[in-house]
């Protein structure tokens, strides 16, 4: 009782105290080493490569974490990372021949070749209940010659094999005996052989980085980085502005991005990260028929609307895939802006005059602006788009279980084979995968199986190429635009390469 | 006495077991749970369901409630299921953080509060209209600013222009220079809407108390025009006083919910929000119970205090 009514006084104390001393109170004073703050836009969910979520973590790990491969932040190609070199003859075994010690971080010792099956195994283990167990359903074993060779054997070729090794999710390197201390809390204490060591974490308030110095490539510039969690744009781009933190993690708002420009933030930028698509479900009986789903490609200008509304931000595209990936091809099928054509189109299909459909959307969005003149555009061809808003949890469920007419589709990744395989391959049809359209083409389907068994990269790009034509050309999936990831910053610091993953490799930031 | 406490205490335990239920049955019938939620936009259905699993969100309703209710007894808040801490650790660090706020706030607002709306009864009660005008109007208006929109108008004068305040940053218990520094804008803000109430009330009470006979008496026995306000006065128009106290820390646990959103303070609030928006069960269930007790004991305490200040209370 007396404790608790001292600590009530001295409660009453401190509060009398903040009307009293608040404004005289100096700025706490700066730590002697090198030191960065990023805005981190969320609550942390944890660090568990088999078990993380959303982009913001992974950027974490990503940092602390290393796979057999990694990707080159500035062109995305694969590049090695705890394997030096690797080589295979028919695309299905794989042999990697990793880097000599290397170190684990808080003493575990050195990173061997055992730490690999382990990794690998973990993911697969029904008990592990990773999402991501299926990204690794292509492998039939895990070999280890000695200490510092990885053999793999896959039970079909796969020509992009690589990606599913590399330096996210499934991907990266754990230690067996740091998972087994960390007991039910392993997404909290994660240990890698990355260029940072989680030092701390508050999840209501920040997340704190310390530089690895025994990391293989060398120690990282930057002694301590602290991800402060700030999760209102309005107060991030404020923070930013008063020095208080030195980098934002993703600003997303026109408005904001405009001002930090002029006022001479440097806006790290990645182009072409990820396409947005707009999924038509056939389900919903209008959109069963090729032409309509064309008349709507040539109804909507989506290069004009992309940039009315977020010129910074977006860019309107055809192809599903992005520049700078080496499938890329720009002979595709593309619908130019034709409202004449776009009525045309529903004349033939029987829908003159047009129809009605609904848009699911997040209520968190609402009706964005462009949807509004997607709103606009469709009406001048007869076709009358509702807005269908949910919170986010429906939303996700909803579209999940393929319960749409419209939705759309946002999927970041380097290896153009998930994108394609992912919407349009049968096997991933809602409600199991990420083909919301449930679209199902067998020639299109063999195409995809073929291209990732070829070994000849000429062919293989070819396959693609045709995957790509027909898909566009069935058009269940249709692109908006290709978005741009930016995290603006102080001029001082340097190095913020964005990675097509959405991600920055710290070991490569420097405060001048 | 005793039968009064325990009689209390029975209503106590049937309210918190009627709150328990009722919040537990209507967390689950907002769609969508803790692993759609975590899971963001590019997770197939296939492996959401792995995740549902993973946290426990597949088995039978009334057997997730058993559970809850066992845990409870036990005094068990648990862990959240989307990210496997501990509940208690997480309110027990959140905790002085909002009760700071909110017990700050409570402060500033009577010091100001009361003698203003008392020198506006006056001033209205003497006849010169123009500063009571001036006390109450501006009180209106500050009173029906929403705190969302104050917090962000105060952010960029006292943050951007003035630089007076940190928009971001720490709150280290251990440091109370940086709680102040950081503490300082969100209490501000509350305690305007706070401040403008509570002058209103005071104003109209003792007004009302003004006109009484007692007051003419005290006046007649050449008692000070001070002493007679303050005294006299206040005193006896101390009621609705401690009644609108009483109700506006119930107003400030749902103001600090939005400030601590706006200035990033990692209080009750806050993980509050975050419970929601991540449909993590247990946070938001053990949440509200928390706030409930709490609305609960502030009830009682302003029972109490009534029986002080005016014998003539009973229950």
């Amino acid at each position: 009782m007396s404790f608790a009514r001292r600590q009530f006084l001295s409660l009453l104390a401190a509060s009398v105290a903040v009307v009293g001393f608040a404004v005289a109170t100096p700025a706490p004073s700066q730590a002697q080493d090198k030191t960065l703050k990023v805005r981190f836009y969320d609550d942390p969910a944890g660090f568990d490569p088999a078990n993380i979520f959303r982009i913001e973590n992974e950027n974490i790990a990503f940092n602390i974490f290393s796979g057999l491969t990694t990707y080159d932040s500035k062109t995305g190609k694969i590049i090695p990372d705890l394997a030096e070199s690797w080589d295979t003859d028919d695309n299905k075994t794989w042999k990697f021949n990793l880097r000599k010690g290397v170190k684990w971080h808080k003493g575990y010792g050195e990173f061997t070749s055992a730490d690999v099956v382990y990794t690998f195994n973990r993911i697969r283990d029904p008990k592990t209940a990773s999402p991501y167990a299926a990204e690794l359903a292509n492998v039939a074993k895990v070999e280890t010659p000695d200490p510092y060779t990885v053999v793999i054997e896959l039970k079909s070729p796969d020509g992009n094999f690589l990606h599913q090794v590399a330096n996210y999710h499934q991907g990266q390197i754990v230690n067996r005996k740091a998972i087994e201390d960390a007991g039910d809390k392993v997404r909290w204490n994660p240990v890698g052989t990355g260029p940072y060591v989680l030092d701390f974490i508050d999840v209501n308030s920040r997340i704190v980085l310390k530089s690895h110095k025994d990391y293989f490539r060398g120690p990282a510039p930057i002694d301590t980085i602290t991800f402060q969690i700030i999760k209102d744009e309005n107060t991030s781009t404020i923070a930013l502005r008063n020095g208080e933190i030195d980098l934002v993690m993703r600003a997303n708002r026109e408005e904001h991005l405009e001002t930090l420009r002029k006022e001479g933030f440097r806006m790290n930028k990645v182009e072409n990260y990820a396409v947005a698509l707009k999924v038509l479900n056939p389900a919903f009986k209008p959109l069963a028929d090729v032409r309509v789903r064309q008349a709507i490609a040539h109804a909507i200008d989506y290069d004009t609307i992309n940039q009315a509304t977020a010129p910074s931000m977006q860019k309107g595209t055809a192809s599903f895939i992005l520049p700078w990936m080496d499938v890329y091809t720009d002979d595709i099928p593309k619908y130019p802006f034709d409202p004449a054509k776009a009525k045309k189109l529903l004349a033939e299909a029987g829908y003159p005059k047009g129809f009605t459909v609904k848009h699911l959307n997040t209520s968190a969005q609402g009706v964005t602006e462009l949807q509004q003149f997607e709103i606009d555009y469709l009406s001048q061809v007869g076709i009358t788009m509702k807005m269908e808003l949910v919170d986010t949890p429906t939303f996700n469920q909803k579209r999940n279980a393929g319960d749409f007419e419209f939705a759309t589709r946002l999927l970041p990744a380097v290896n153009p084979d998930t994108i394609l395989f992912n919407y349009l391959h049968p096997a991933n049809a809602s409600p199991k995968g990420l083909n919301g359209a449930r679209y199902d083409n067998p020639k299109l389907t063999a195409l995809l199986e073929g291209a990732r068994a070829e070994v000849d990269p000429k062919k293989r790009k070819a396959m693609y190429a045709e995957v790509q034509k027909i898909a566009l050309t069935d058009l269940y999936y249709l692109p908006m635009y290709a978005n741009h990831v930016i995290w603006p910053g102080k001029q001082k610091v340097a190095g913020v390469n964005i990675n097509y993953l959405g991600q920055v490799n710290f070991f490569e930031v420097d405060v001048k | 006495m005793l039968a009064f406490v325990l009689k209390k205490f029975a209503q106590l335990f049937v309210t918190t077991l009627g709150v328990v239920t009722l919040v537990f049955f209507t967390l689950r019938l907002i769609p969508g749970d803790a692993a759609s939620a975590m899971a963001g936009d590019s997770l197939s259905g296939e492996a959401l369901e792995r995740l549902r699993e993973q946290m426990g969100l597949t088995q039978p309703l009334m057997t997730q409630y058993a559970t809850y209710l066992k845990s409870l007894l036990v005094l068990d808040f648990g862990q959240t299921i989307t990210t496997g801490l501990s509940v208690y650790d997480l309110m027990k660090s959140a905790l002085p953080i909002t009760l700071l706020i909110a017990l700050s706030t409570i402060v500033i607002t009577v010091v100001a509060a009361i003698p203003l709306g008392t020198l506006a009864a006056f001033m209205a009660h003497k006849g010169r209209k123009g500063l009571d005008n001036l006390i109450t109007g501006t009180a209106m208006v500050l009173d029906l600013m929403p705190s969302f929109w104050t917090g962000l108008v105060f952010l960029l004068f006292f943050s951007l222009t003035l630089r007076w305040f940190p928009a971001s940053g720490d709150v280290d218990m251990s440091d109370p220079f940086s709680v102040l520094h950081r503490l300082a804008l969100p209490v501000l803000v509350l305690a305007v809407t706070q401040i403008a109430t509570m002058a209103r009330i005071t104003r109209t009470a003792v007004l009302e108390v003004l006109g009484e006979d007692y007051i003419r008496t005290a006046r007649s026995l050449g008692w000070s025009e001070l002493r007679v306000l303050f005294r006299h006065a206040l005193k006896n128009a101390a009621l609705p006083i401690v009644t609108v106290i009483g109700l506006s820390f119930g107003s400030l646990l749902n103001g600090t919910v939005i400030v601590e959103f706006i200035f990033n303070i990692p209080g009750i609030g806050s993980l509050l929000v975050n419970g929601i928006n991540s449909r993590d069960y247990q946070m938001v269930q053990n949440l509200i119970i928390f706030y409930a007790l709490i609305f609960v004991t502030i009830n009682f305490a302003t029972d109490i205090i009534y029986r002080k200040l005016d014998p003539r209370v009973t229950f």
